[in-house]
């Protein structure tokens, strides 16, 4: 039981910087821009976040500057597509290299700096709850803003005259143009504003989950990110369920070596990446159709866009 | 459905003219120039002197026998693992798995001389090291490439995923069951045999493993622009739902490309194991999948010109190494030209010829 309870509240914690970098992919996708470089723009949150929380002592500036770090980083791959109709794939991986040097260049005077990180708040009376306080209201302040994130993008794209727009470039970008609206602005938009929220979770791992900063500390997590959207069918709830199925995933590892269970690292390491090969599989076909008609273009393979 | 997207402006009709070369050329000038511009800003931001970075990073890199020879035996995985994403490019597949085929390729080489260098002589032990590592990449390759086929899941997002699986495969065998005994307790492989090691050319420590990368990109050139597969897949590439109405077996031909590159990235893994590194260890493919991927659209999915932009981005390595050591810089800082040049290239100097 206790392990149950260990691994789901770690789902939770672990799950966070993946979700907020989901639901920022999913901005990017759902107005027809895939970022593999997702994985680049947490790197940088990760670092501009702890960088400015131990020059400030302040968590919440490190926050703002990761969430503009990533948004920085993303902002090249908008011009590179966007304006310059670049292969998405190719200039998400060059965004991804960018971040690999700029960090590791940047980030050697942080490597053992102190900080205030955001640590876990304990909400009264609700955490006290059996099981479910652990879970929910034992946890870090930017995992409790998370819960509100993905209701609150979904709301922005099913309510707002901006999420139509953003759907709309994703859906028919022509149908913009011919109400006198131009994609490109409302792709750009939603590039930087996903790769703000990559940042976002990138300064999730640095100052709330592990409360360091060290090269390369993303390991894979924004490539999961792409591929959760894909299974999520870019519905941002869906989104957040796949990110606590891979937080789990992540968490079920300390968790068993916790109770002594010797296995192999590696065996957990590699479940999150598994499962979500599986998901995507099972899901493929499915997912495929409710996505977004540009997106589906370039999947499809015909990536210069008209 | 698609059809209006995909047509592509008739080449043939459409003459290149001499300005139009020199512009390219100007343009190509230009963009990397200022690449290198950028990454000088970036270096003074840091204190280091850009003018003198680059004299030792080009001296050091270019100017002495010893790291140029390691320029070109790093160069040689970089080819293979471009070739990788040259050839399924050419149906139209996005093949981002080369870390994970290079990785898996290496794990199969050194699975092989495990259990073979101390029976068979060297020969035979490198012959089944190429067989299996090309065997093990073109397996790797072959489930995205069947995941994509059967149930639609793309390319571009299994293969990154599959290169996570590899490293963690590497990573289980050598941490346990292939770990060496007699080793100094890092998680590391048994050292191959001597005999098995790819023999060095006389006075040098370029390995035949760079000689197998030029034929393989020689071989690459020949298949896709003379011979009859390289004509149906360039035309799945160019137009699949035409291609599907000629009556080319579309799926067998999507499934054969990623193979092919596959096999290629496994045969990086294999020289890059029997060649340089001899034991399996972790790191030893840092990204080399990664700057093929990258090194394939700087050389806008030519093979020939890959061997050329290989070139360029493992003298960009191996002056990283020149970095850290003269300027006391990160290596990973030669990443930041890398990813400029790639910026570059992408948004300023192949505009008109995307693919």
């Amino acid at each position: 039981m206790s392990l149950i309870v260990d691994v789901a509240s770690g789902a939770v914690r672990g799950g966070t910087s993946i979700l907020y970098a989901g639901l920022g992919e999913t901005v990017s996708e759902r107005s027809g821009v895939i970022n593999l470089g997702t994985e680049g723009c947490m790197l940088c949150g990760a670092l501009g976040a702890y960088a400015v929380a131990a020059e400030t002592g302040s968590p919440w500036w490190g926050v703002l500057a990761g969430a503009i770090a990533g948004a920085l980083l993303a902002l090249i791959h908008a011009v590179l597509v966007v304006s310059r109709g670049a292969n998405q794939f190719a200039s998400g991986l060059t965004i991804l290299f960018l971040a690999l040097g700029l960090t590791s260049l940047y980030g050697g005077d942080y490597v053992k700096a102190p900080i205030h990180g955001l640590d876990p708040i304990n909400i009264p009376f609700l955490s006290d709850l059996p099981a479910l306080g652990a879970i929910l209201f034992q946890q870090d302040a930017l995992t409790y803003l998370s819960f509100f994130a993905a209701p609150a993008l979904w709301w922005l794209l099913h309510r707002t005259r901006a999420g139509l727009l953003l759907r709309t470039a994703g859906e028919g970008a022509e149908v913009l143009v011919v109400h006198g609206y131009r994609t490109a602005t409302v792709r750009y938009a939603a590039i930087t504003a996903g790769g703000a929220l990559a940042g976002i979770g990138g300064a999730h791992l640095s100052i709330a989950y592990t409360q360091s900063w060290f090269e390369n500390m993303i390991v894979g997590r924004g490539f999961i990110a792409v591929a959760l959207v894909i299974f999520a069918s870019w519905q941002p709830m869906r989104v957040m369920a796949g990110a606590y199925l891979f937080g789990a995933c992540l968490a079920l590892s300390p968790a068993l070596q916790a109770r002594g269970y010797s296995i192999n690292q590696f065996a957990l390491d590699v479940l999150p990446f598994l499962v979500t090969l599986l998901v995507l599989a099972f899901l493929g076909r499915r997912t495929l159709l409710s996505a977004p008609a540009e997106l589906k273009r370039v999947f499809d393979g015909s990536t210069s866009t008209a | 459905m698609t059809a209006e997207v995909l047509i592509r402006e008739p080449e043939v009709l459409v003459p290149r003219r001499p300005p139009a070369l020199l512009t390219a050329a100007l343009r190509w000038a230009a963009a990397l120039l200022g690449a290198i511009v950028v990454f000088g800003a970036v270096l003074i931001t840091k204190g280091a002197n850009p003018l003198t970075v680059f004299v030792d990073a080009w001296r050091e890199t270019f100017m002495t026998a010893p790291s140029l020879q390691d320029v070109i035996v790093k160069a040689g995985p970089f080819a293979l693992a471009a070739l990788a994403a040259v050839v399924p490019a050419r149906a139209g597949l996005v093949n981002v798995g080369g870390e994970g085929q290079v990785l898996i390729g290496a794990v199969a080489a050194g699975g092989t001389a495990l259990s073979l260098d101390q029976h068979v002589p060297g020969g035979v032990v490198m012959v089944c090291m190429v067989v299996a590592g090309m065997a093990a990449g073109a397996a790797w390759a072959g489930l995205a490439a069947a995941l994509r086929l059967t149930v639609k899941v793309n390319e571009a997002v299994s293969t990154l995923l599959l290169n996570y699986v590899a490293l963690d495969v590497l990573l289980f065998l050598i941490y346990q069951p292939w770990k060496d005994p007699n080793g100094s307790g890092q998680p590391a492989s048994r050292p191959l045999a001597e005999g098995a090691q790819l023999p060095q050319l006389p006075g040098s420590t370029i390995h035949i493993g760079v000689l197998l990368t030029v034929l393989s990109a020689a071989g690459v050139w020949v298949v896709l622009t003379r011979s009859m597969w390289g004509f149906k897949l360039a035309a799945v590439g160019g137009n699949q739902e035409a291609a599907r109405r000629a009556g080319f077996p579309v799926g067998r031909l999507l499934l054969s490309a990623m193979l092919v590159g596959g096999a290629l990235a496994g045969l990086g893994g294999v020289i890059h194991f029997a060649g340089v590194e001899h034991q399996l260890r972790p790191g030893m493919v840092s990204n080399i999948g990664y700057v093929g991927f990258l090194a394939s659209w700087l050389a806008r999915h030519k093979p020939l010109a890959v061997l050329a932009a290989s070139f360029v981005f493992a003298g960009l390595t191996v002056a990283g190494d020149s970095l850290q050591i003269d300027a006391g810089l990160p290596a990973a800082t030669s990443n930041i030209l890398t990813g400029l040049v790639l910026v570059a290239v992408l948004g300023w100097a192949s505009k008109g010829s995307r693919a």
